[in-house]
């Protein structure tokens, strides 16, 4: 699931060095922290966040392949 | 000379393999011998998956003059000086050639889909057939690209009323779009699902007319997707008694068939 987050995330940005994703497990929840460069959130996030949605939505196809749940967040480079 | 000349090529299947290598070679299937290094693991593609690598050997009855694998199906009659020139030309082609990878040529950009669309399924854990092809281009000329996968249980990744596979189409075009560095349009279907869904809306827009016909009342459709709705306009555009219209706002939004007179 990271793998694919990172997938996408890099092939989308200007950045691609600066693309990180962090996994946080708990039992059956999958957090994923997607953090990229700043001038390249409005690549990841979409106008309405329909690029995000979109990721979200193979995500959870690949989360439910493992049954499993997962969500994303974007965050702020830090 | 020195060995046989030989072109290894890796491939989702051995068919594959074996067509493109006699398309690079320019030879007929008789002309070479087939040799299959590595079975490639069933299933997987691309990234992380093992495919199919084959070497082709060419056979040649009197050997010499057929050269570098690059080299070509013509040489064989040349003398040896044009024979050189001729295979500087056919591999400085060929350089441009394997431009399957150069980016911004129809075939490049081809290659960089199906290679894609892979590499996401492969991330999602999904196996796959993939095919990618050029559509008639529309009416603006814009030319789409038809994306085929093929596979069992990929009902995931077409969701409730195709949204995954929207998502999953939208962020493959964005990806292309970004590495050739122009807007892609990609058409992804799974399992010929799409096409089936779209002659199932073209019935229901020429039945509905009908009836909005008979009624003289306007019809209004559940809510769909742009794409969709688009396929109903199309399909009712130059119906002589309806017209139709979008009404509401996404993801709601709706096509509203009108009788013409009203």
């Amino acid at each position: 699931m990271k793998a694919l987050v990172e997938y996408i995330a890099k092939l989308l940005v200007d950045h691609p060095d600066q693309v990180e994703v962090h996994e946080i497990q708990s039992d059956n929840h999958v957090r994923l922290e997607l953090s990229v460069a700043k001038d390249d959130m409005g690549r990841v996030i979409g106008k309405k966040g329909r690029v995000a949605n979109s990721i979200r939505a193979l995500l959870r196809v690949a989360a439910e392949r493992d049954g499993k749940q997962a969500t994303l967040d974007v965050t702020e480079p830090r | 000379m020195n060995e046989k000349p030989t072109l290894e090529i890796i491939a989702p299947t051995v068919e594959e393999a074996l067509t493109q290598g006699l398309a690079q070679l320019g030879l007929p299937a008789e002309a070479v011998s087939l040799e299959v290094l590595d079975a490639g693991t069933k299933g997987l593609f691309g990234l992380g998956g093992r495919q199919v690598r084959v070497r082709l050997t060419i056979k040649s009855d009197d050997d010499d003059e057929i050269a570098a694998p690059a080299s070509a199906p013509y040489s064989k009659a040349a003398t040896e000086k044009s024979s050189k020139i001729q295979k500087k030309k056919k591999s400085k082609q060929k350089a441009k050639g394997s431009a399957t990878k150069e980016k911004g040529t129809p075939a490049g950009i081809l290659n960089l889909v199906e290679e894609t669309v892979s590499k996401l399924l492969f991330h999602m854990n999904m196996q796959a057939q993939i095919s990618a092809e050029y559509a008639e281009s529309d009416r603006e000329g814009r030319k789409t690209i038809h994306v085929d996968i093929r596979g069992e249980d990929l009902s995931g990744l077409i969701g409730r009323r195709s949204e995954t596979l929207n998502a999953f189409q939208y962020i493959a075009s964005l990806m292309v779009g970004k590495e050739v560095e122009q807007w892609v349009h990609l058409v992804v279907d799974v399992e010929g699902h799409r096409s089936r869904r779209e002659d199932q809306l073209r019935r229901m827009a020429n039945r509905l007319s009908e009836q909005v016909i008979k009624t003289g009342r306007r019809q209004v459709l559940e809510p769909m997707s742009a794409g969709e709705r688009r396929i109903i306009h199309i399909e009712l555009q130059e119906h002589p008694a309806v017209i139709t219209e979008s009404i509401g706002a996404d993801p709601y939004r709706k096509v509203s068939i009108i009788p013409k007179d009203s």
